[in-house]
C-alpha cells in the first residue's frame, strides 16, 4: 500500500465521520475504503456465488464494516445502525462488476467499476458534476477541473478519463458554454 | 349553394366507434413519421481500423455526432463485429426466432451489430415471430410486471393503501409520481410504506427530475430510477438537457449509492420533440437502446412509453413498438415494455397492443398498468387501468398465461389496504409531519379513487414535505417510526428494502425482489427457452393460483 493510498483512506474515513457516520469506524474494519480499481479479483464464479446475499453473505461488510446479519431490526431500533450500514462498498461493487463480467455483461461491469470509484463522492459533488456534465453547462476547462477533482481527491481515475472524453466530444460538437 | 353528400348510415355508425377518436396519419419520412423504412435511414457499414470504428452506418468518423461515437466506442462488440455484420440478415432474423438456437448465440451475434443492420435484421420478422422470439430472448425466464400509483391530489393516505392492494395483487415494482413537485417526498414514503405493507420486496421509484430522483433514492425512499431518459438524435438528446456520457454518469451515480436504475427510451419521441433527422422510429430507438447498452445501464424502458400516440398513428407502428422491446431483450437488458400511456379510444386496439407483450411475457410487461382509476393517473393514464384489472385476470385464466398479476378477494384487499393506511398515520404522527385522522384511514379503506377521500390541508402537506428532506429523514427512521408504534412486520420490509444496497445483487441485469428479499435476476433465473416445455411454464402451484377467480361458479354451489 503506497502512501497515496493511505492518505486517500484517511480522508474517505473522515468524511464519513463528518458526513455523520459511526464514530468507532477504523481503518482495520473498513475494507470498503481499500477498494480501488486495482482491488484484487474474488475469483467469484455468478453460478455459484450469486446472489452474493444467500451464497457469499461472509464477503459482505457495510461502509462502516458491520456483517449483513448485523444490520437488523432489533439493531435499528437500539440505535446501533448508522446510514452508512445501509449503503454500498466499492468492494462490493468490485465483487458485482466481476459476476457480471463472468456473465459476459461488459458494459455492466465498467458501470459497476465506475460506480466503485463514485462511492467516495460526496452526495452533494455527485450531483453538482452531473449537472456540470450536462450540454453547454460547463466550459471546457471547468469538465477538465472535475476530472482533477475526480482522480486527485477520489482517485476516481475510470470516470476521470471518461469525463476528459466528455470534454473532448462536447468541444467538437459545440456542447461546451460560451461565455 | 351548399351540397350536403348524402351518407350511408353503416359508415355514420362506423365514424361513431371509439376507433375513429384515434388519430392516424399516412407515412411522412421527411419529418420522421414512418416507423421502420424511411429513405433517410443509412445502410449498414462497419469499417474498424486501429482498434476502433472509423466508419458506422455509412458514415466516417470525422462526421459522428455525439451518439454516434458513443455506440462506435461503447457499444459495438469489434472482436465480433467484423463476422456478425457479413451475416445474411434473414439468416439471423431466422436464428432469432429459431427455438432450437440457443438464446447466447444470437446475444452474441447482436453484440456486434451496427443500428442499421439491426433495423434490416428486425424487419425480416413479423409480429407473431417477434412474439416467437422475445419468449425465447427476454434475459430473464420469470414474467412479471410493474404498475403507477399516483392520484391527482397526491394524497399520501390513499397512495399507501394503493401501493398496498397493487402489491397484493402481484406488482413486482411500483411507479408513483407527483402532480405538485414538491409534494414528492411524502409520495414516495407513502409508496414505500403502502407496498412494503402489501408484500415485502416490491420495488418503488418516483419518477421526478433526475437529480431530486437521485436524491430521494440516496435517502432510502426509493429503491429504484426508470425515468432517466435517452434519444436517439443529437439534437432531441441536448433539448432533453443531457448526453450520452451526462446518462452514463448519473447511472455510475446510482450505482455507487446502490441503486437499481434503467433508462428509458421510445419510438416516437424525436418526432414529437421536432428533429428526427428524417429517420425511422424504429431506427433512431435502436440508437438509443445501443447508448443504454454502452452506458453499461442493465435495462430499459421502451415501447414508445409517453409517444405512443405518433407511432400508434402510422402504419406497422404497434409492430415497431414490440420490435423496440425485443431488441432491447436481445442486446442483453432488461425490458420494462411500455403499455403505459392511453393510447387508443378503442379497447380492441389497446388490448390487441397489449397482448404483444402480455403473451410472450417480459421483465416488466407493463411500466406500469395503472393501480388507480383512470381520472388518477398522473402520467395521462395508463393503457390499462385498475378498472379494467378483472378484464385482464380473466385474460391470464382464459389464455393460461402469465401476466404478473393475481385474483384477489375484496376482504383480502380491504384488510390490507386499511394497514396500510394505518402504518402510515403511525410513521407521520412519529415523525411529526401533519396528521392522517381515522377518518382518512377509514375513507382510503374503501376508497376507489380520490374523489372519495376527505381534503387535506396542502400546504401543511407541502411544507412539512420539504422539511422532511431538509432535516435529512432516512429510511431508517422510516423502520423505527414504524417499529415503535407496532408495525414492526412493515418496518422489517422497510429495513429489508435499505439492506438491498449492502449487497448490491438487485444491480444485476432484470432483477426483482421476492417476499423473502432473496433476489432474482438473469443471472440466477435465466431465460433457458429452447421450444415447448422449456423456458417459462405456470407451475401447477401458479395456475391454481391463476386460474381461481372469485367469481367462478364452483360446482357445489350450483347444485343438483
Amino acid at each position: 500500500m503506497n502512501e497515496q493510498v493511505i492518505e486517500q483512506i484517511v480522508r474517505d474515513v473522515l468524511r464519513q465521520i463528518r458526513a455523520g457516520g459511526s464514530k468507532t469506524t477504523t481503518l482495520a474494519d473498513k475494507p470498503g475504503s481499500e477498494a480501488s480499481p486495482q482491488a484484487e479479483k474474488k475469483d467469484l464464479d455468478p453460478q455459484r456465488d450469486y446472489p452474493l446475499a444467500q451464497k457469499r453473505p461472509e464477503l459482505l461488510r457495510t461502509a462502516t464494516g458491520k456483517k449483513l446479519e448485523e444490520v437488523t431490526f432489533e439493531a435499528v431500533m437500539a440505535g446501533q445502525v448508522d446510514p452508512l450500514d445501509v449503503r454500498i462498498t466499492s468492494e462490493t461493487l468490485l465483487m458485482q462488476a466481476e459476476i457480471a463480467e463472468g456473465v459476459g455483461r461488459t458494459q455492466l461491469a465498467n458501470n459497476l467499476r465506475r460506480a466503485a470509484e463514485l462511492v467516495r463522492v460526496p452526495d452533494e459533488r455527485i450531483l453538482e458534476m452531473y449537472n456540470a456534465l450536462r450540454p453547454n453547462r460547463s466550459t471546457k476547462a471547468e469538465l477538465l477541473a472535475i476530472a482533477d477533482e475526480l482522480e486527485k481527491e477520489y482517485e476516481a481515475k475510470i470516470n476521470a478519463a471518461f469525463v476528459r472524453e466528455a470534454a473532448e466530444v462536447y468541444e467538437r460538437r459545440g456542447l461546451l458554454r460560451t461565455g | 349553394m351548399a351540397v350536403t353528400r348524402k351518407r350511408s348510415k353503416r359508415f355514420e355508425v362506423l365514424a361513431a366507434r371509439p376507433v375513429n377518436q384515434d388519430g392516424f396519419v399516412a407515412e411522412w419520412p421527411e419529418e420522421g413519421l414512418i416507423a421502420l423504412h424511411s429513405p433517410n435511414d443509412p445502410r449498414p457499414s462497419l469499417k474498424v481500423a486501429g482498434g476502433r470504428v472509423v466508419e458506422l452506418d455509412g458514415k466516417p468518423r470525422e462526421e459522428f455526432d455525439m451518439i454516434d461515437q458513443f455506440i462506435a466506442d461503447y457499444a459495438i462488440d469489434l472482436s465480433v463485429a467484423e463476422k456478425a455484420m457479413t451475416m445474411d440478415s434473414q439468416e439471423i432474423a431466422r436464428m432469432w426466432v429459431d427455438p432450437c438456437v440457443p438464446r447466447e448465440k444470437v446475444v452474441e451475434i447482436f453484440r456486434g451489430l451496427t443500428p442499421a443492420k439491426i433495423l434490416e435484421v428486425v424487419d425480416h420478422l413479423n409480429v407473431v415471430e417477434m412474439m416467437m422470439a422475445m419468449y425465447k430472448m427476454r434475459t430473464r425466464k420469470t414474467p412479471g410486471n410493474q404498475c403507477h400509483v399516483t392520484n391527482v391530489r397526491d394524497n399520501p393516505v390513499l397512495l399507501a393503501a394503493d401501493a398496498a392492494e397493487a402489491a397484493l395483487r402481484g406488482f413486482i415494482e411500483e411507479e408513483t409520481t407527483v402532480g405538485v413537485t414538491r409534494y414528492a417526498p411524502f409520495n414516495a414514503l407513502a409508496l414505500l410504506v403502502g407496498s412494503q405493507t402489501g408484500r415485502g420486496g416490491v420495488l418503488t421509484q418516483a419518477a421526478l427530475e433526475e437529480a431530486t430522483e437521485l436524491l430521494l433514492g440516496m435517502r432510502g425512499f426509493t429503491a429504484y430510477a426508470e425515468t432517466v431518459s435517452v434519444y436517439g438524435t443529437e439534437r432531441v438528446f441536448v433539448d432533453g438537457d443531457d448526453t450520452p456520457w451526462s446518462k452514463a454518469f448519473l447511472a455510475s451515480a446510482y450505482a455507487s449509492r446502490g441503486i437499481k436504475m434503467r433508462f428509458t427510451s421510445g419510438t416516437g419521441s424525436e418526432v414529437q420533440m421536432g428533429y428526427a433527422e428524417g429517420k425511422s422510429m424504429l431506427y433512431l430507438e435502436i440508437r438509443c437502446i445501443m447508448v443504454t447498452r454502452g452506458a453499461g445501464v442493465q435495462g430499459l424502458q421502451n415501447g414508445s412509453i409517453s409517444c405512443i400516440g405518433v407511432p400508434g398513428a402510422v402504419p406497422s407502428g404497434i409492430r415497431a413498438v414490440l420490435a423496440e422491446n425485443l431488441i432491447t431483450v436481445t442486446l442483453d437488458l432488461e425490458v420494462a415494455s411500455g403499455n403505459d400511456q392511453t393510447f387508443s379510444h378503442s379497447d380492441i386496439r389497446r388490448t390487441a397492443r397489449m397482448l404483444m407483450q402480455m403473451l410472450p411475457g417480459t421483465d416488466l410487461i407493463f411500466s406500469g398498468y395503472s393501480a388507480v382509476p383512470n381520472y388518477d393517473n398522473m402520467f395521462a393514464g395508463s393503457n390499462f387501468d385498475i378498472e379494467d384489472m378483472d378484464d385482464y385476470v380473466i385474460l391470464q385464466r382464459d389464455l393460461m398465461v402469465d401476466g404478473g398479476v393475481r385474483p384477489v378477494s375484496e376482504s383480502e384487499v380491504i384488510a390490507v389496504r386499511n394497514k396500510a393506511a394505518r402504518a402510515l398515520q403511525a410513521v407521520f404522527a412519529e415523525l411529526g409531519l401533519p396528521a392522517i385522522t381515522d377518518e382518512e384511514v377509514e375513507a382510503a379503506t374503501y376508497a376507489h379513487g380520490s374523489e372519495d377521500m376527505p381534503e387535506r390541508r396542502v400546504t401543511d402537506d407541502l411544507k412539512a414535505a420539504q422539511d422532511l428532506l431538509k432535516r435529512g429523514v432516512t429510511g431508517l427512521d422510516i423502520v423505527k417510526a414504524l417499529g415503535k408504534r407496532g408495525f414492526e412486520d412493515v418496518a422489517r420490509n422497510v429495513l429489508g428494502m435499505l439492506k438491498l444496497r449492502i449487497s448490491g445483487d438487485y444491480l444485476q441485469t432484470s432483477a426483482w425482489v421476492d417476499g423473502e428479499f432473496n433476489v432474482w435476476s438473469a443471472i440466477n433465473d435465466p431465460n433457458d427457452y429452447r421450444g415447448p416445455g422449456t423456458g417459462y411454464r405456470l407451475s401447477p402451484e401458479r395456475w391454481q393460483v391463476l386460474k381461481n377467480i372469485p367469481q367462478a361458479k364452483r360446482p357445489e354451489e350450483i347444485g343438483e
